[in-house]
């Protein structure tokens, strides 16, 4: 018997060992994320037709790449790119940057009370996203806003919901919801530097902020830069906030995010145009996060 | 903005808890009261930032009819309705709030618990057993973690409305117990926390594999506790899929039906009673979240101190 | 061996007796015992038409579901349950959706079943629920348009209500002019509400040329309304709160809105949410444009039967019951503030009771006698949901002044054709 037909009746065994393991999470694996994005794929290529007024149904027939074409011409479609793009640069830097500093000094020696301010700052990411945005909602809605009627009372007029403002109240919600968490995040990873770490440099007469700016947020770059790429994947999904906004904010369009863009195909029946600007946008998602990983790992390394 | 960000920063907690934590207060560094009372003030302005938005949910659902949207928005109201607001949220539309909250509760609790195990086993076997095909499929699972939930929300729509699964328990409930994040986590920590040795002895024993898993997972137990809670929150905060999905106000967990409510502008269902809805369904988050607090301070970074 | 082989035959025999009975045609109309009839809606009453029903009819139990108003959510709902074969044997569809479920292929005829009880309704009102003579479902209610106003202040500040659009603007500048807080009225910036509007001038959105669509939300007629909107805006005449808000209906209770032009369900939406103006309120006729006595209408559904109800007979039976049952109709005209659409709710009393919140006026007399003059020929498109939501974003924009109502109108025309030609209809120009 060779040497390789032992290892290959050793790695059938472990196959046969493993199968039972990992056939349950793989099948529904395929189920949930590979069909549907296959399926999603094929009806991107494809269009109805109907016969003159069309009230008696629809068949489905090869488009080619007509829905794709679509995609790039829509304006709206790409307008909701550009907006999301936008909240964005401006949110993710705010938030993150807010979270670095409440890490850092939950972690330094000079707070006091860390144990409230902790749960205080946690509490938001408790509120699923569609409350938190319902709530902000009633805190923006002009008139009946107690935040505008306080404004109001001193002789301030304020509104959140005129279009230049919008992006910035979504913007708001985001960064109130998410900051504590990060926030959490930074500060596992700082507790996680050793204690000797710190102490020596300490007797270097390297302590307070000095020490925090250049030992500790350089020894956190990891965690810090996955919170960067999960935080920059999180807004282009965004829907729940601008979508429950809209209730005090009209001018706020229906296709203000790309999901709500191809939501609004999906409620026009226009399933195979939905699909389309779903590839689309599961694209951008891909190729923005290959591109951040790779700038970042550049980064770690260096 | 809301599920990936849920499933973020992997390796964080369980790298912590491995480690030795850092006394907090260093000997050598003497702090000038000045200092100590900038600190404070910057981190109870942001306290404050974090927390009117929740006082104001607290306060506007003890408010009568009427009053929500005059007088101070920020403190109580003439009189304390918060029992009468409770009981009027309770009976609109036939109970169907309770309801909500079960379908809820059922959702992230039975999709938490199928998908930790199913991502522990898999993980298990991914770091134990060295088959054939084994980093393909964890290239496969470990892209799909960039992969948001929501933009796949729609492809899994078409795809269950062409078989017919929309409007369904189970086409909200299959999508919630796959979670490629925990399969991650598991890989990682099955890798570091259960020895080879356990499995050769356990085989030598004649044990049978899941016989040998049982065992080694007690040892994994903090990671499945982690990919628990992720996946609870993820599941109890989704909006996008269930509102897509489900078409029976009776299948809906309380997310969605405290939206559609929402929608109604304010009749038959009033906005206190839509108020007060939301404030109930986040006491079970947060205590979740409180006790997660304490799991992550304690457990997780001082449990490893030994 | 033979135990799972019997089984299997069991399990066989289980399936064909199970598939017999979903196949078999006439199990609707030879149903015995009593049947199940599931029904989605959202329009306030119909829960209590239903328990009407099923107290005195054991044999066809009709189970009420209430969803999300239809432009909301509730018609994506209706949608998703037919493609999954869950959809309920009823729904509430507004007449403007009834040519997009038509297109979606998601009704079913029910002409035979309602043939006996045509005559019971005008015959323009089956136009709604049908093509070609066909019937899918049975009107409801239609929803005629007239001014509701606030007559303490009218009259405090003696200013005459307004007969035509010309003497509307006169008057919203005296409104101002009366208290420099106060407005005429809210912008209509819903795109449905707003549809009232053009109905009434005789500028239609979509028109039927041979076996094609033509869209004309674009048109004069079009743009003359959306400009008498806009002028009254952009000189401050008007509040431009968004529709249906909390903000609306408080300045409706303290006297900062004077008036709303509005389909007659608006009756309940003020009576409901301006508590405090109780006993302030009157109805008078819709504003003309200059001496053409059309109205508009708003709004106004029907009782549609969806694809896979089991028991269509039994389902239009109800239909037709909540539609012309004295009991029913005026349930829904005192919950839901309807003006019934079959004849004999027409000839109901409740329409002749006067309302306690409009200073008892008998408010439904008026829509009675002016729901002859709404042009019963206006014509909806089968992509409504694309129409309603470019014209509402565009709409949505005219308050902050990010846009105008022409704007809006050539945004939805360009849109609509779009979507017409995106989904296979034939588009004619």
């Amino acid at each position: 018997m060779s040497h390789v037909t032992i290892r290959r009746r050793g790695r059938a065994r472990e196959l046969r060992r493993a199968a039972p393991f990992v056939l349950p999470f793989l099948v529904l694996f395929v189920v949930v994320y590979l069909i549907p994005a296959g399926y999603s794929i094929a009806q991107s290529f494809f269009a109805v037709k109907r016969s003159g007024l069309g009230l008696g149904g629809a068949e489905t027939v090869f488009a080619g790449l007509d829905n794709y074409t679509r995609v790039f011409g829509d304006g709206e479609f790409l307008g909701s790119l550009g907006r999301v793009a936008f909240i964005g640069v401006i949110q993710v830097p705010v938030m993150l940057g807010i979270a670095l500093i409440l890490a850092l000094l939950i972690d330094s020696s000079v707070a006091t009370g860390r144990k409230f301010f902790r749960v205080a700052y946690f509490l938001p990411y408790g509120l699923p996203g569609v409350i938190a945005a319902l709530v902000w909602s009633f805190l923006y809605a002009p008139t009946l806003s107690p935040i505008t009627r306080l404004f109001a009372s001193m002789g301030i007029h304020v509104s959140f919901v005129t279009d230049g403002a919008l992006p910035f109240s979504i913007a708001n919600i985001l960064t109130w919801a998410w900051t504590g968490y990060n926030t959490i995040l930074i500060f596992s990873a700082l507790q996680a530097i050793p204690e000797e770490t710190m102490e020596a440099a300490a007797l270097d007469g390297c302590s307070g902020w000095k020490a925090a700016l250049l030992i500790k947020v350089p020894l956190i770059r990891p965690a810090l830069l996955l919170t960067l790429v999960f935080s920059i994947i999180g807004t282009a999904q965004l829907y729940n906030e601008p979508v429950t906004m809209k209730a005090v904010a009209p001018n706020l369009a229906s296709t203000y995010t790309p999901i709500m863009a191809a939501l609004r195909s999906l409620s026009a029946n226009d399933f195979n145009y939905a699909a389309a600007q779903s590839v689309v946008l599961g694209a951008v998602i891909c190729v923005l996060s290959v591109l951040v990983f790779r700038a970042s790992a550049r980064s770690v390394d260096s | 903005m809301t599920t990936t960000l849920q499933t973020p920063a992997p390796t964080e907690p369980v790298v912590t808890a491995t480690r030795r934590r850092r006394p907090r207060t260093s000997p050598l560094t003497t702090v000038n009261p000045a200092t100590r009372l900038l600190v404070l003030l910057i981190m109870s302005l942001f306290a404050v930032y974090f927390l009117v938005p929740v006082w104001w949910l607290v306060v506007s659902a003890t408010k009568g009819q009427g009053e929500l949207f005059s007088g101070n928005g920020f403190w109580f109201g003439g009189h304390f309705a918060l029992v009468d607001n409770v009981q009027t949220l309770f009976r609109a539309q036939g109970g169907i709030y309770s309801r909500w909250l079960l379908n809820s509760l059922l959702y992230a609790v039975g999709g938490g618990l199928v998908s930790t195990l199913l991502a522990s086993m898999c993980g298990y076997a991914l770091a134990k057993f060295s088959f054939p095909g084994r980093e393909a499929v964890f290239g496969t699972v470990l892209a799909a973690v960039l992969l948001p939930a929501p933009v796949l929300a729609i492809p899994l729509y078409l795809v269950f409305s062409y078989t017919g699964t929309v409007n369904t328990f189970w086409s909200v409930f299959i999508p919630s117990i796959v979670s490629p994040f925990g399969v991650y986590l598991s890989r990682i920590y099955a890798a570091s926390s259960v020895p080879d040795q356990l499995i050769e002895a356990g085989r030598l024993d004649g044990a049978g594999e899941f016989r040998i898993f049982t065992i080694g997972v007690r040892l994994m137990a903090p990671a499945m506790v982690t990919i628990f809670l992720f996946q609870f929150v993820a599941i109890w905060t989704n909006f996008l899929l269930p509102s897509l999905m489900l078409a029976d106000t009776s299948l809906q967990p309380v997310t969605v039906g405290l939206v559609s409510w929402r929608e109604l502008q304010g009749y038959p269902i009033s906005y206190t009673t839509v108020v007060t809805g939301a404030l109930v369904s986040v006491i079970p988050v947060v205590a979740m979240f409180l006790s997660l607090q304490s799991f992550w301070s304690k457990g997780l970074a001082t449990g490893a101190v030994k | 061996m033979v135990k799972r082989t019997a089984r299997l035959i069991a399990a066989a025999v289980a399936a064909g007796v199970a598939l017999a009975g979903c196949g078999s045609g006439d199990a609707g109309t030879q149903a015995s015992g009593p049947v199940d009839v599931t029904f989605w809606g959202w329009a306030a009453g119909y829960d209590k038409s239903v328990a009407l029903w099923n107290e005195s009819h054991p044999d066809i139990h009709v189970k009420y579901e209430a969803l999300p108003s239809g432009g909301q959510t509730g018609y994506d709902k209706m949608l998703t349950a037919a493609k999954a074969g869950t959809a309920p044997c009823l729904a509430q569809v507004g007449y403007e959706t009834f040519s997009t479920f038509l297109a979606a292929g998601v009704l079913q005829d029910v002409s035979q079943y309602v043939k006996p009880q045509r005559s019971e309704f005008p015959d323009w009102v089956w136009n709604n629920v049908g093509v070609n003579g066909a019937a899918y479902g049975v009107p409801v209610d239609t929803a005629p348009m007239a001014m509701f106003y606030r007559a303490d202040l009218f009259k405090s500040a003696n200013i005459a209500i307004p007969k035509t659009w010309d003497e509307f603007a006169t008057a919203a500048a005296a409104v101002k002019a009366a208290n420099p807080q106060a407005r005429i009225m809210n912008l209509p910036t819903d795109p449905y509400l707003y549809s009232g509007f053009a109905w009434q001038h005789g500028a239609s959105w979509f028109g039927v040329k041979g076996d094609s669509w033509t869209v004309s939300i674009d048109s004069a007629a079009n743009a003359e309304v959306g400009q008498y909107w806009q002028g009254l805006f952009t000189q401050g005449l008007v509040t431009s709160y968004p529709a249906f808000d909390a903000a609306l209906y408080s300045a409706w209770s303290k006297g900062e809105v004077w008036s709303e032009v509005g389909p007659v369900w608006s009756a309940s939406l003020i009576r409901d949410n301006a508590g405090d103006s109780a006993g302030k309120w009157s109805v008078a006729p819709m504003p003309r444009w200059g001496t053409t006595d059309a109205v508009g209408n708003s709004g106004g559904s029907s009782t549609a039967v969806m694809k896979g109800c089991k028991y269509p007979k039994q389902a239009t039976e109800f239909a037709l019951w909540m539609s012309t049952n004295d009991q029913s109709v005026s349930n829904l005209i005192a919950s839901a503030a309807i003006l019934p659409a079959s004849k004999s709710g027409l000839a109901n009393a409740a329409l002749d009771k006067p309302e306690s919140y409009y200073g008892g006026q008998a408010i439904y007399q008026l829509f009675r006698d002016e729901a002859p003059k709404v042009n019963p020929n206006w014509q909806w498109g089968p992509v409504m949901s694309a129409t309603a939501a470019s014209l509402g974003d565009g709409l949505g924009k005219v308050p902050t002044k990010g846009g105008t109502y022409q704007d809006a109108l050539s945004g939805a025309q360009k849109s609509t054709l779009s979507a017409l030609q995106a989904q296979g209809f034939s588009v004619s120009k």
